[in-house]
């Protein structure tokens, strides 16, 4: 009985993570029906864009300079186009962010000098990274997605799907796929009651993806920016025809999903260590949204804690029969039954029929 | 007020459907467009509006102008904030998982004023209905209510000109008549509004000027009341002429069409 409880717990703790991801995935799909295979992608570009801020990792000026200058165009591209900035103030402005990203990259922020306490180390560079992978999302949407606007959602998930193989090939040159070790350091909350025993990292990375899925559920329901967004997702055209510029609010629909799975990643990347190849993780948001429904907020919630708890309990109670790797698979067997019965999923719309 | 000059439009590089209109719309009045299917009267809408781009359309000639500045190529969303124009597509476009009140506050987005709430106050003034249902998902309101909720969304953007896409579309008489009301009430209130419409003598009945157009062009114009009157107009939209009905023996198994120029 200890036994369950104990897996039930873990189970739910990671199944907030990978509800993270699956909100990640529900967001775009909504607002644009496309789904963003480079999931894995955004992952780990956004962990190691937290790696560089927390650890003091700098880069050698030839990487650090094309990317600079690429800030530079990008914020220069969308103070003027899009936010209708004067041409020079616009500009000036973009050579400051890219000058700026590029003396962060270059000689480290050098926070682990300044600052001791790790929890508020974290507590700056969480935010930085973030706004960072933000950043890193838009300009990814402006790119590739924008002049998609308006075509089959199709073409944007292939998009998306040859985006991931881009940006991994990025990740691997700027950073190379050796695996860097990954230590947060934060506060010890193990909880040990009895013969139940909870490590510190599960739970920090329970609360933080519970409190990063509460605040984007505050933002889409309870703020205008929200409304907006929600309303394009319903239909573009008819946002565009009142005022709501949809090519603005997709940008920052992909910002906003680029750093939720940032935080996903910053909290994955803490059980283990940080490399490349865990960009595999990603595609566990696929289970999450197909049983959750492709379009429900709720769903991926759902979603995400059956995912958890099914690989929990494969984990503990099956693996150890001698089926050694049963714990990757079993979410996707639990997909196929959920598939066969609820084909949209737990959670996806009722469609509303006018009578 | 708006001009447009000698316009031509093309849908995905080859199929030609505006084919030189030109038009104009003067200050506080209503402007009724009245033409068959496929005559490009929502193109036309569209191309005023900004949203061509978006159904894959382009502008190859001619010129749109708004108060002598001229809006091709602008965004939808600039044309409204600048020059407070607003289109109501056909097919009632509210949202329909979003309520009746969120649908209000969605509309009013472009603008970033303390005013919403009186705004929306003034819109339930005039749509009554509207009051009662504003915590309901618009998808579960009538045809008629949805239309009005998309009227009063349109007038949260603070219009001054405002093109109304088949408002009756799918609607009864009697609230065709009810939204037909309304609209004139606006226009007293001083919107200028073009409407594009299928029933032609309710839509000539509150308008000031009409259009007939036909394949693209402008083939007719002239006061409301006139085109009422017109022979043509009377046969084709509003499907009473003068002649003596015809006798069956003597229809021709072809559709009759009419060329007008």
């Amino acid at each position: 009985m200890i036994d369950l409880i104990q897996t039930l717990g873990s189970g739910i703790l990671v199944g907030l993570v990978y509800a993270l991801l699956g909100l990640c995935i529900v967001i775009i799909f909504k607002a644009s029906e496309a789904f963003n295979f480079a999931i894995g992608e955004f992952l780990i570009l956004g962990s190691f864009l937290f790696y560089v801020l927390f650890f003091n990792e700098s880069l050698p000026w030839h990487r650090a300079l094309p990317l600079g200058v690429l800030i530079f165009l990008f914020f220069s591209y969308v103070l003027f186009f899009d936010i209708d900035l004067n041409f020079l103030i616009a500009v000036p402005l973009g050579i400051a962010a890219g000058l700026l990203i590029f003396c962060f990259l270059f000689f480290g922020l050098k926070l682990p000098s300044l600052i001791t306490s790790p929890l508020i180390r974290f507590m700056i560079a969480l935010p930085l990274g973030l706004l960072a992978a933000g950043i890193v999302g838009s300009m990814v949407e402006r790119l590739t997605i924008k002049p998609l606007l308006g075509r089959s959602p199709i073409s944007m998930t292939i998009v998306s799907l040859g985006l991931g193989f881009f940006l991994r090939g990025c990740i691997q040159l700027i950073w190379g796929s050796h695996s860097y070790s990954f230590f947060l350091d934060l506060p010890d909350i193990t909880i040990e009651i009895g013969d139940l025993l909870y490590l510190s990292d599960p739970i920090w990375a329970g609360i933080l993806s519970l409190l990063t899925f509460g605040l984007v559920i505050v933002f889409l329901f309870r703020t205008r920016w929200g409304l907006a967004i929600r309303a394009t997702s319903e239909d573009q055209s008819k946002a565009m025809a009142f005022g709501i510029n949809a090519r603005f609010i997709l940008m920052i629909v992909w910002a906003i999903s680029a750093l939720c799975i940032a935080v996903a990643g910053i909290m994955i990347s803490n059980f283990g260590a940080l490399q490349v190849g865990m960009s595999y993780v990603g595609l566990r948001a696929i289970p999450v949204v197909l049983i959750g429904g492709m379009d429900s907020i709720g769903g991926a919630l759902v979603g995400g804690i059956i995912v958890g708890i099914c690989e929990a309990l494969a984990g503990s109670y099956i693996e150890p029969m001698g089926l050694v790797g049963f714990k990757e698979v079993a979410p996707y067997l639990l997909l196929l039954i959920v598939l066969f019965i609820r084909p949209y999923g737990l959670f996806g719309t009722v469609r509303i029929e006018r009578v | 007020m708006l001009a447009i000059e000698n316009l031509r439009v093309v849908y995905h590089d080859v199929i030609s459907v505006l084919n030189g209109i030109s038009l104009e719309v003067k200050e506080g009045e209503i402007l009724i467009i009245i033409g068959a299917n496929g005559a490009g009267k929502t193109t036309l809408l569209r191309s005023v509006a900004g949203m061509i781009d978006f159904y894959d359309g382009d502008i190859i000639e001619g010129d749109i102008k708004m108060e002598g500045s001229s809006i091709k190529g602008l965004d939808a969303a600039d044309i409204m904030k600048r020059y407070g124009l607003t289109y109501v597509m056909e097919d009632r476009p509210v949202f329909w998982y979003l309520t009746i009140e969120e649908n209000l506050g969605a509309a009013s987005f472009s603008r970033w004023d303390k005013h919403v709430k009186t705004d929306m106050e003034e819109v339930y003034e005039y749509f009554a209905v509207l009051r009662s249902l504003r915590n309901k998902r618009a998808g579960y309101a009538s045809g008629g209510e949805q239309q009005m909720l998309a009227i009063g969304m349109a007038l949260m953007t603070k219009p001054k000109i405002l093109l109304l896409d088949e408002p009756s579309l799918g609607l009864a008489p009697l609230i065709t008549e009810e939204l037909f009301s309304i609209i004139k009430k606006l226009n007293e209130s001083g919107i200028t509004i073009v409407l594009v419409e299928q029933n032609a003598n309710a839509a000539l009945n509150i308008g000031i000027r009409g259009y007939v157009i036909e394949t693209g062009r402008i083939v007719l114009d002239g006061k409301a009341g006139e085109l009422l009157e017109n022979e043509d107009v009377r046969e084709f939209y509003l499907g009473s002429g003068e002649k003596e009905r015809k006798s069956y023996m003597d229809a021709k198994r072809y559709k009759r069409r009419k060329r007008w120029l």
